[in-house]
């Protein structure tokens, strides 16, 4: 029995905790290829045309997962992990406009219900009964899967917070072998001693962890010599910390999370400027984005929103990255040089 | 105070209820064309169809005067809870200061609503207040009914445009009406008028119902869902709409556990395919299909803004209740760039299909057994 994973969406987030959980009760898992051509033709083939694209990538993942075989296929249906606040319309319909346009596809389909407090996802075990249920797991054992998924997700998190983009802190976090996080940080620090700037990049997990999706946005800046700080590496706390100081926040979870990033980065003075990446029509984001470009003349920190779907062309998207990078730059030898004179 | 709202539906409830608590209403004129260019230009471009028409018209009333406005703060976790923010952040960016009272479910944030109406109350008696609210719901639930009878009328209209225009009277009348009295008398006349409009006699088997569904403003506002009720009558079909302010009102104000409105029967419907509330309409979109399918509709009508969050996992699952149904249903998306011109033909061969459909329905069947389907032509 192999349960497919969909390499999209918030396994993002969540991989490291889904990889942990499932290993230890011994299910065989199967994760979709990283997104490529293929997936999204696929996605875009079976959406609705205004769909957003990581929504369409989504899809394209689980038609992979039934291509190669899985026999069920994780789908699991995001409501809440804040009180009072929720995921955006799309996830909390995710499973029922898979399972209405693959009807076939309803039976091997499982799909939690994700509703609870806190983003940790082990706090719950009603969520993981469904698993007792299909493959014959004792309760205890289900507690103890969870218990592992929780400690490697805690690690990767810590990760995330000490400046290990997503993708560092998922593999590190699940082979952690010798290396201290100690260690893991000094290495860090090292790695970006002087970054010329540093770029606050806005964005959901799914979108700028995708390299396709977001055409490779994260190492593009990198490669130019620019240190990116993004939602995920700052302390919860300070996030809500921020929103506290706001009248009246989204509905969304991690739009959320976006906005009080958004607004961290304007009083960090460590960050030179923001790049919002958001999916052409993406609601949320054209909410958040309004409001934080807004702003930008009153903190004199540079925002730049660069839309992405699944016709973005390359040069465009490197160009205008270049360009601001640019700008940046010069605008803070300008400074220097003002210091000196 | 100069008091203002957003526009939707027939606008004189809102109108009259804040006269009667005493403010000076600056009516939102209707929006138009350059209503909608004016929300365009200062709304974020992927904000919610609703958003930039409503920011348009707020721009043009506080041109107007208004000082406050007041407004909802929407159905449900979508953006429409974020509008006010937004609207306010960008009116104050172009240098209006104007004070917003936002009213959600008098249940859901009892502490709020009662602010809420404390402010608004100003210094009219409770008991003047209590009145007017009554006199209020007394007036949408009329309204109602007599448009009911408008979307089905005019569909066999003699003369084009004379049900509309007798609508647009009784709206007057309504809104000249101060008391249960007036209404009561505004009401029988409105009856009667329509009674009296001349219409085309069409057989039984000609006639087809037309359900309209979808996101409330669009659904709600014909100024910017290009009048679809007036063009599905004009092209002979009877139209029902999901949504109609006094079941709206009903469902917000009444608890939880004595809600047995309309509006929670049909989301019972919707539970199928969409088992949770998801924000916006979408729940109530997708049950009411169901309801107008079961209720052997012809065809249903989904309209919805354009990117609207809830509404594309409704239209993702379309398809499905269409087949499980066996009830056509055609989804318009709408924004500032849709315009009759490049939808007529769509809607026209919609209504030319679900005609089709019918006709063979029927013929399949030796008797017209239609009894259970009532007609609002023909009924009180
Ligand atoms: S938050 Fe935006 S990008 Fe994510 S699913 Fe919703 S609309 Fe799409
Ligand atoms: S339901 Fe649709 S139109 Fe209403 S706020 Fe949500 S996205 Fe916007």
């Amino acid at each position: 029995m192999k349960i497919g994973i969909p390499q999209a969406l918030l396994y993002h987030y969540y991989y490291p905790f889904w990889k942990t959980y499932f290993d230890s009760l011994e299910i065989e898992t199967i994760i979709s290829s990283p997104t490529n051509k293929r997936i999204m033709d696929q996605g875009v083939k079976y959406s609705v045309p205004e769909m957003c694209v990581p929504i369409k990538v989504y899809l394209g993942h689980v038609l992979e997962l039934v291509d190669k075989g899985a026999d069920y296929i994780f789908v699991p249906r995001f409501v809440s992990i804040q009180k009072g606040q929720f995921f955006c319309p799309k996830f909390m319909g995710l499973p029922d406009i898979i399972r209405h346009s693959f009807p076939e596809m309803e039976p091997i389909m499982i799909s939690p219900y994700i509703e609870s407090t806190t983003d940790d996802l082990a706090t719950s075990i009603k969520q993981y009964q469904v698993f007792e249920e299909k493959f014959g797991i004792s309760r205890r054992d289900n507690r103890k899967a969870l218990k592992n998924a929780e400690s490697v997700w805690k690690s990767f998190r810590e990760y995330s917070l000490r400046g290990y983009d997503i993708s560092e802190a998922a593999a590190l976090s699940m082979n952690d072998g010798h290396k201290t996080l100690k260690q893991r940080k000094s290495e860090v620090k090292e790695r970006f001693e002087t970054p010329e700037v540093t770029i606050g990049v806005l964005g959901y997990v799914y979108n700028i962890y995708d390299s396709v999706i977001s055409l490779d946005i994260l190492n593009r800046l990198k490669e130019m010599g620019v240190k990116v700080r993004t939602f995920e590496m700052i302390d919860d706390d300070v996030l809500k910390e921020q929103l506290s100081s706001i009248p009246k926040t989204l509905f969304w979870t991690f739009s959320d999370k976006l906005f009080a990033a958004g607004n961290h980065f304007y009083h960090d003075s460590e960050i030179d400027g923001i790049i919002h990446v958001t999916a052409f029509g993406c609601g949320p984001d054209s909410m958040l984005g309004k409001l934080l470009e807004l702003d930008s003349t009153k903190h004199e920190k540079p925002f730049m929103t660069l839309r992405i779907d699944e016709h973005s062309g390359e040069n465009h998207l490197q160009t205008r990255v270049e360009a601001f990078v640019d700008m940046l730059k010069r605008k803070k030898r300008k400074v220097k040089r003002g210091a000196l004179a | 105070m100069k008091v203002t709202f957003p526009y939707m539906g027939t606008t004189v409830v809102y109108k009259k209820l804040l006269e009667m608590l005493g403010h000076d209403v600056i009516l939102p004129p209707k929006p138009t064309r350059t209503t909608i260019n004016l929300g365009v230009k200062y709304s974020p471009e992927f904000a919610c169809f609703p958003l930039k028409v409503i920011m348009g018209s707020y721009f043009e009333a506080i041109q107007k005067g208004a000082e406050v406005i007041v407004t909802s703060g929407g159905n449900g976790p979508c953006r429409a809870g974020f509008y006010e923010r937004v609207h306010q952040r960008i009116l104050e960016s172009e240098g209006y200061d104007v004070d917003f009272i936002v009213f959600d479910s008098m249940f859901r944030d009892p502490k709020t609503f009662f602010r809420n109406i404390k402010k608004l109350r100003d210094r009219t008696p409770w008991i003047q207040v209590m009145k007017s609210l009554l006199l209020i719901y007394d007036m949408i639930g009329k309204l109602d009914n007599l448009e009911k009878k408008v979307q089905c009328i005019r569909a066999y209209e003699k003369n084009r445009g004379e049900t509309s225009r007798i609508w647009e009277k009784i709206q007057y009348d309504f809104d000249q009406a101060f008391s249960f009295a007036s209404m009561k008398k505004a009401f029988k006349l409105g009856k009667e008028k329509l009674n009296s409009v001349p219409i085309h006699h069409i057989e039984e088997e000609e006639q087809i119902r037309i359900g309209i569904v979808g996101e409330i403003y669009v659904v709600m506002e014909d100024s910017i869902n290009m009048k679809m009720e007036q063009v599905l009558n004009s092209l002979g079909a009877e139209v029902e709409r999901s949504q109609y302010l006094s079941q709206w009102v009903t469902y917000n104000m009444l608890p939880k556990w004595m809600n047995w409105t309309h509006e929670n029967a049909v989301l019972k419907k919707g539970e199928p395919y969409i088992p949770i509330l998801i924000g916006g309409h979408a729940k109530q979109s997708v049950g009411q299909i169901v309801d107008y399918g079961q209720r052997k509709f012809d065809g249903v009508v989904h309209l919805m803004p354009f990117g609207c969050l809830p509404e594309l996992v409704s239209q993702s699952i379309i398809p499905k209740i269409s087949e499980d149904y066996n009830i056509p249903v055609l989804t318009i998306s709408l924004d500032e760039q849709t315009g009759i011109a490049n939808n007529q033909t769509r809607i026209e061969a919609f209504v030319d299909l679900v005609r089709g459909k019918r006709k063979q329905r029927l013929n399949g069947k030796t008797k017209l057994s239609r009894n259970k389907r009532e007609h609002c032509c023909s009924s009180s």
